[in-house]
Parts: structure tokens; sequence; C-alpha cells
């Protein structure tokens, strides 16, 4: 089988003036992913090159990066996909470079945690020290089951052409997780998390360019989220009304 | 590529970001042509303004007058000028029904809802409903730029 052209982009900005791209020669193998490949190269061809992997199943998100002009991961691509001839990888855009294919997430992560990326309750005594459960009907779940898939891989935010030259907005992956929680049955948080968003930095700067749910790997679909949410901020009433979120439910006696 | 800060590069794609939707999804090509042609509309409502202001006697202009009229007239009937009308009939065209359709997914009425999914995964947000409004609004403005050249060029009227 011929050998798989694999190109690198290398940049250590430490080190380096400007990034540039190296071919390795890999030989190639049936179902070989991408990642595969980049740890062929750095196996035995060159130690130094970096990259960030660690579940290799498309569950942790840390492979993101562009291949063949696309964000995807590298545990999640095969070669033969792209047409198993020539393969190139490079860091994800929109994130600054560490090094190589390692880019920084940091500002990422400050985004999600900044839409308040969590139940938002009022009886926090309950929350603390819990006697029942906050039961979700099937079609309640329905609602957000597909937005709780996000793996933070950041494939979204490195496709979004907003992002591409807004520092301040949130990017599709925090805003489809502030609709995941808003619209969460059990949350009582909706309406000042969809306060916050109404800005011009905020859900606004969404044009509906569909790349996040195109690049997602996960079939997370950031662009509806991002849309429905808007429909709530249009009309600054969230989901539900904290008044109608789930009750605590607790299990009848057994008479045991 | 500039630095970031602690040792790292900046890597943000800027305008090219938004500009080039190679290797992207169809709405991503609508979306770098509704920006476009909202600029192109804005020059040339710019344009018009300042064209009309000439005739009316606004402050570049010389008042209602028989030379001011021939000469306004004069930028625009001619082939570039009726080639400039047809290309401003295309894109504001395009522009409207295409904003109609992203107001319509913004208010969540043509992406269909949130379920259950499967792989291979097929974003429910990018399938046929709203699709086939970018295809009506390409189809709408080449008909009405078609219809517009007919009239300019070939004196239909």
């Amino acid at each position: 089988m011929k050998d798989l052209k694999l190109v690198v982009q290398r940049f250590d900005p430490v080190k380096d003036a400007s990034p540039k791209m190296v071919e390795y020669a890999v030989p190639k193998r049936e179902g070989m992913t991408v990642l595969d490949a980049l740890l062929y190269a750095r196996d035995y061809v060159d130690h130094s090159i970096g990259l960030r992997f660690s579940c290799r199943q498309a569950s942790c998100g840390s492979c993101g990066m562009k291949i063949n002009g696309r964000p995807r991961l590298a545990c999640y691509t095969q070669v033969e996909e792209l047409g198993g001839e020539k393969v190139v990888a490079q860091p994800m855009d929109n994130f600054a470079i560490i090094k190589d294919l390692v880019t920084d997430l940091g500002s990422f992560f400050d985004k999600h945690k900044a839409v308040t990326p969590r139940l938002v309750r009022e009886d926090g005594e309950e929350q603390e020290r819990p006697t029942g459960e906050y039961l979700m009907t099937p079609g309640e779940l329905s609602k957000v089951l597909q937005f709780t898939y996000c793996i933070k891989c950041g494939l979204c935010t490195s496709s979004c052409p907003t992002v591409a030259t807004d520092e301040r907005y949130p990017g599709p992956q925090a805003l489809t997780q502030a609709y995941r929680y808003s619209a969460d049955a059990r949350d009582q948080g909706g309406a000042e998390r969809i306060a916050a968003l109404d800005n011009s930095h905020g859900v606004w700067r969404c044009h509906f360019a569909g790349s996040c749910s195109y690049v997602c790997p996960k079939g997370v679909d950031p662009a509806l989220g991002i849309q429905l949410l808007k429909r709530h901020v249009m009309t600054g009433k969230p989901p539900h009304a904290k008044d109608e979120a789930s009750k605590v439910w607790k299990a009848p006696e057994s008479g045991r | 590529m500039s630095s970031e800060g602690g040792g790292k590069a900046r890597n943000r794609r800027g305008l090219s970001g938004w500009l080039n939707p190679y290797h992207y999804n169809f709405e991503r090509w609508a979306y770098v042509f509704q920006r476009v042609t909202g600029i192109a509309i804005l020059a040339y409502v710019i344009g018009h303004l300042g064209d009309t202001s000439f005739f009316v006697g606004g402050p570049i202009g010389t008042g209602p007058s028989q030379s001011s009229w021939t000469f306004i007239s004069g930028i625009v009937e001619n082939s570039f000028g009726h080639l400039i009308l047809v290309l401003v009939v295309l894109v504001v065209i395009f522009h409207g029904t295409n904003g109609l359709r992203l107001i319509a997914s913004e208010m969540g009425l043509i992406l269909g809802r949130p379920a259950s999914i499967e792989y291979p995964y097929k974003p429910r947000s990018l399938r046929l409903g709203q699709r086939a409004l970018i295809w009506a609004a390409i189809i709408l403005a080449v008909v009405g730029a078609a219809w517009a050249a007919m009239i300019l060029f070939g004196g239909l009227a």
C-alpha cells in the first residue's frame, strides 16, 4: 500500500518566526485515522511534533484540529474518507497556538463558564441535602438531550465566522449550553442567563452560517440551539417560568 | 503570526474567516453572500442618496434643472450603468428574500425541533426546510435580474 503524505503545520511561538508545513511519509493501513497517522509520525519519525489527544474515541474532545481545511477530530476522521493520499493537519483556527497542533482552549472554557452552565435552583437546601429527585418527562428531556452531547472540543468555535472577528462573542458552544440549561425543565435560572446574552456581542452576533452544526462531531447542532435561544431573547421570556420548574419527587414509602 | 503573550501565537482568522466559505456548508455561502450584498446595497443607497441630493438641490447639487438631470441620467443611461442596475436588482432580491429566511430561522420556525439523534449525525438546522428558502432566494434573484436586463437592454417596458 502506498504511503500516506502527512503534512503537519509546525510552529513553536517561542522559537519560530512563522509556521512551516512539514511532510511525513506514513505507511497506510486499513481503518487508519488521522490521529493514528500523526502518532506514527511522532513515534517513528519526529518526536517533537506537538499534538493533544486522550480517549481516541471521540469522547474527550482533545484532538480537535483543522484537517484538510475543515475542523475535525483527528481520532474520528479516517484517512480514507479524505481520499487516502494526502492529509494536511493544522491547529484549529480562532484559538491561540501553543505549539504545532496544540491550541489554548482557556478562553473557550471561560466563555462556557460565563453562561452559568449548570442547573440554577432556588431551593439551595435541597441542592445541598437532596431529599428526592427532580423529574423530567421524556418530552422535556428531548428538548435538551442532543445539546447535552457537547464534548467541548472547540470545533464549532473554530469554524465560526463571527468568532473569527469578535473576541467578545461567546461562541456557538457557550450559547448552545445557555439554551441547553435554560430549556431544562429542572432549571430556574433561564431569565438571568438569557438577559446576559441580549447585547451587541451576545446572541445577536450569530448570523446563522451553520458551520458550527456542520462540523460538530457529536450531532449537537449548535446553530439550532442558538436560533431557539434567540426566540426567547426576543420575547424576554425563558423557555419556562421559575415556578414551572420540576418539583422534587420523593419515592413513596415501600412499606417494608 | 503575532504573539498573544505567554509563549502563544494568535490564530484568529479575522476577515478571511467570514469572507471565505470554502470547505463549509451551503448556509455558510449564503452567509457570505448576505453580508457582501448588504455592503453592496449600503454602497448603492449612499450613491443613490448622492445623485438624488444632486438633483433636488442638496448640499452637493445645483438644484432641479435640465442640466443636472442630464448629468445624473448620463451616469446610468449607458451599458455599464444598466449592468450596475441589473446587479442591484439581483443583490436586493437575494438579500431581502434570504433575510426573511434568517428572520424565520431566528424565530425558530423552519428549523425543526430538538430530538434524539442517531449516527450518522445530520443537523436538523441544515436540512431541506430552510435550505429550500436559500434556493428560492437565488432563483428569485436570477429571475428578477433577468427581467430587469430585458427591460434595460432589450427595450422591454
